[in-house]
């Protein structure tokens, strides 16, 4: 209990941490901590290849991935953000979501879920157990998985996709202005 | 090998064999990849139709993890209405590009798992795979409002997508099971069991567009093009409403009291908020916007209303949408042309440029607004007869209501295209494209046949919404 205590002031700090940090470099770093902090929450929980793949994929490749691409587009650019459109909005937003966050806290703490602590499957949370479930009972959700990470795929050659030559006139028109 | 799922790998094979087809042909042979979405979509059509009629008893697959009875079949029938219409309307356009069809197909095959979903995991894959190729849709067309439509669309949906997930994992946390049908109210700790319920059921409502959670709505339809627009307004509402009322009825069907009002509430909500909004609006893809999301709240009542009526009320109700919308989203198509919006101005003296398209859009707009010799009111008056047989007179005052603000929001297009022309709009004639004029004829007869003789849809209906536990 001490330790998830802990570990979830860690997260929320990293959690805090990404949206307020004014440099996005910063931001990333703070994502970092949150990260981890979820691998360490994988491993009390017995999930042990679970923490790992997060470690290795988020921590290790993707977050690498934002900060390349975090250095090369903000370089040398000032980070004034913009005014917002509704006043305290952010106010409003930041009440509303402490009372929900706090109720489903006080919900969680009170009423502890009793049904997971019913004893472990075997292999549990190791690469042989996931691997049993993933290519066993679970594979056409594996299937539609990877039918999903097809249609990102797509979807990246869509957006990048070079405009159209003849565009309509409006937008050319604002090409030419600026 | 599960004979019960063909409906969904006919889907699957026609995805991969478009995406070959493209990714082989040339790049200016785009037809193609129509032709193919179009086969696959017929022949899932041929194939639902002779599952229908041949299932007898429901179909459990994956450990529970999906249903594959008479609903789960008149939902796939649904949707692939929705799809073939939105492909007819978008047919070989060259501003959509080639990937439009593998898109639309990936979409369906979600919206077709939640119509059969039973386990959370299956829910929540079907909510995925039917939102990422709309956000890629949304913002295919151009950069400029497309782009934001897509962006804003991407992250709302994520939001409500991380609301849902922390809804399930409560749920599961309570219940132990991840099965609609194994979930026991009776042994659930209620407080968790609440805060799970809730969340779900706000990520599911978001997708379907009620009235508190409806703000991206006109934002996305305005941005996303026109044949995408379609298809969110006809085929995301099937789907999502489809999940609700599953997750609802198979799940939480013995403890009515814990999400019957608020459910209510909303619809009541729903239908008197989108209709005032609609009034408000001068373009028209806006003004449909705020017309589907009162649609939403509409078929809310059948789910609200909790019982066999209710379910019945909902599977016919949405049909009798899909039809006005589709011929609706058709007609503004023509209308719009080259371009890809229309404002009530563009349609001023419409009956004079094209009478045959005057008619239709009034057939229409009639449908929606349920007048009587359209579906659109054998629709209503089911909804009605569902909300006051479950003894819930609120529903069906907010019903009518909603239904009477609504005929004036209606009415404004239909104002305009019968008006005098002023000399200063275009008067070319209006080109109908082939494949968006049989849409366009097959949802007016559509139409028009239901209000006039609903009898045999009504029967399948009757027939597929029959849960034994309902009353």
């Amino acid at each position: 209990m001490i330790a998830f205590g802990i570990l979830a002031i860690v997260a929320l700090i990293g959690g805090i941490g990404v949206i307020v940090a004014r440099q996005p470099v910063h931001s990333a770093l703070f994502l970092i901590v949150n990260i981890v902090a979820l691998a360490i929450f994988y491993i009390i929980l017995s999930a042990e290849f679970l923490a790992a793949a997060q470690v290795i994929v988020y921590a290790g490749a993707i977050m690498v991935l934002f900060l390349f691409v975090v250095t090369l587009l903000t370089a040398g650019k000032d980070d004034e953000e913009a005014g917002e459109e509704l006043s305290g909005q952010r106010i409003t937003a930041g009440v509303l979501a402490i009372l929900a966050g706090g109720g489903l806290a006080v919900v969680g703490v009170l009423y502890p879920s009793q049904r997971i602590q019913l004893g472990l499957p075997q292999n549990f949370g190791n690469l042989r157990g996931m691997g049993d479930v993933l290519w066993g009972p679970d594979f056409v959700y594996l299937a539609a998985v990877a039918l999903m990470l097809l249609t990102a795929a797509v979807g990246i050659m869509v957006l990048n996709r070079p405009p159209r030559k003849k565009a309509d006139p409006e937008a050319r028109l604002k090409e030419r202005e600026s | 090998m599960a004979f019960a799922l063909w409906p969904e790998y006919t889907i699957v094979l026609g995805i991969f064999a478009t995406m070959l087809a493209i990714m082989i042909g040339s790049r200016e042979r785009t037809i193609v990849g129509y032709w193919l979405a179009l086969a696959a979509l017929v022949a899932s059509a041929i194939v639902t139709t002779v599952d229908w009629s041949s299932r007898v008893l429901p179909v459990s697959l994956f450990h529970q993890g999906v249903t594959v009875d008479a609903f789960s079949l008149v939902v796939d029938g649904l949707v692939l209405l929705a799809a073939v219409g939105a492909l007819l309307i978008g047919w070989n356009d060259r501003r959509y590009g080639t990937d439009f069809p593998i898109l639309l197909l990936v979409a369906l095959l979600g919206m077709m798992v939640l119509g059969m979903a039973n386990n959370f995991i299956v829910l929540f894959l079907g909510i995925e795979l039917l939102s990422l190729p709309l956000y890629i849709l949304a913002a295919s067309h151009s950069p400029g409002v497309s782009g934001e439509a897509g962006l804003k669309y991407l992250l709302l949906g994520a939001f409500s997508s991380g609301i849902l997930l922390f809804g399930l994992a409560l749920l599961y946390g309570s219940s132990g099971t991840m099965v609609f049908t194994q979930l026991d109210p009776a042994t659930m700790i209620l407080p968790l069991a609440g805060a799970g319920l809730a969340l779900t059921v706000v990520g599911l409502v978001f997708k379907l567009g009620i009235v508190p959670f409806h703000m991206w709505v006109p934002d996305v339809y305005e941005g996303s093009p026109m044949p995408v627009t379609t298809y969110m307004a006809f085929g995301t509402k099937v789907g999502a409403a489809a999940i609700l009322l599953r997750f609802l009825f198979f799940g939480f069907s013995l403890s009515v009291d814990w999400w019957g009002p608020a459910i209510g509430y909303l619809a009541v909500l729903t239908m008197i908020v989108g209709n005032l909004l609609a009034l408000a609006q001068k373009d028209l893809k806006r003004l449909l916007a705020y017309s589907g999301i009162a649609n939403a709240g509409y078929v809310l009542v059948g789910i609200a209303s909790h019982n066999m009526s209710g379910a019945r009320a909902l599977l016919f109700y949405l049909l009798v949408y899909g039809l006005a919308i589709l011929a609706a989203f058709a007609i503004l198509t023509f209308v719009a042309g080259e371009r890809d919006s229309v404002s009530l101005n563009d349609l001023t003296g419409l009956v004079y440029r094209s009478p045959w398209l005057a008619a239709f859009l009034t057939i229409a707009m009639l449908s929606l607004a349920g007048i009587p010799l359209t579906g659109g009111f054998v629709g209503k008056f089911y909804l009605l007869q569902a909300a006051i047989y479950a003894g819930q007179p609120g529903l069906a005052i907010g019903l009518v209501v909603g239904a009477m603000v609504g005929l004036a929001a209606y009415v404004r297009p239909l104002q305009r295209a019968f008006a005098k022309p002023s000399g200063s709009e275009s008067i070319e004639p209006i080109r109908w494209p082939i494949a968006g004029a049989i849409v366009l004829i097959v949802c007016v007869a559509g139409t028009i046949g239901l209000g006039v003789y609903p009898g045999p849809v009504v029967h399948i209906v009757n027939h597929s919404a029959a849960f034994y536990w309902l009353k």
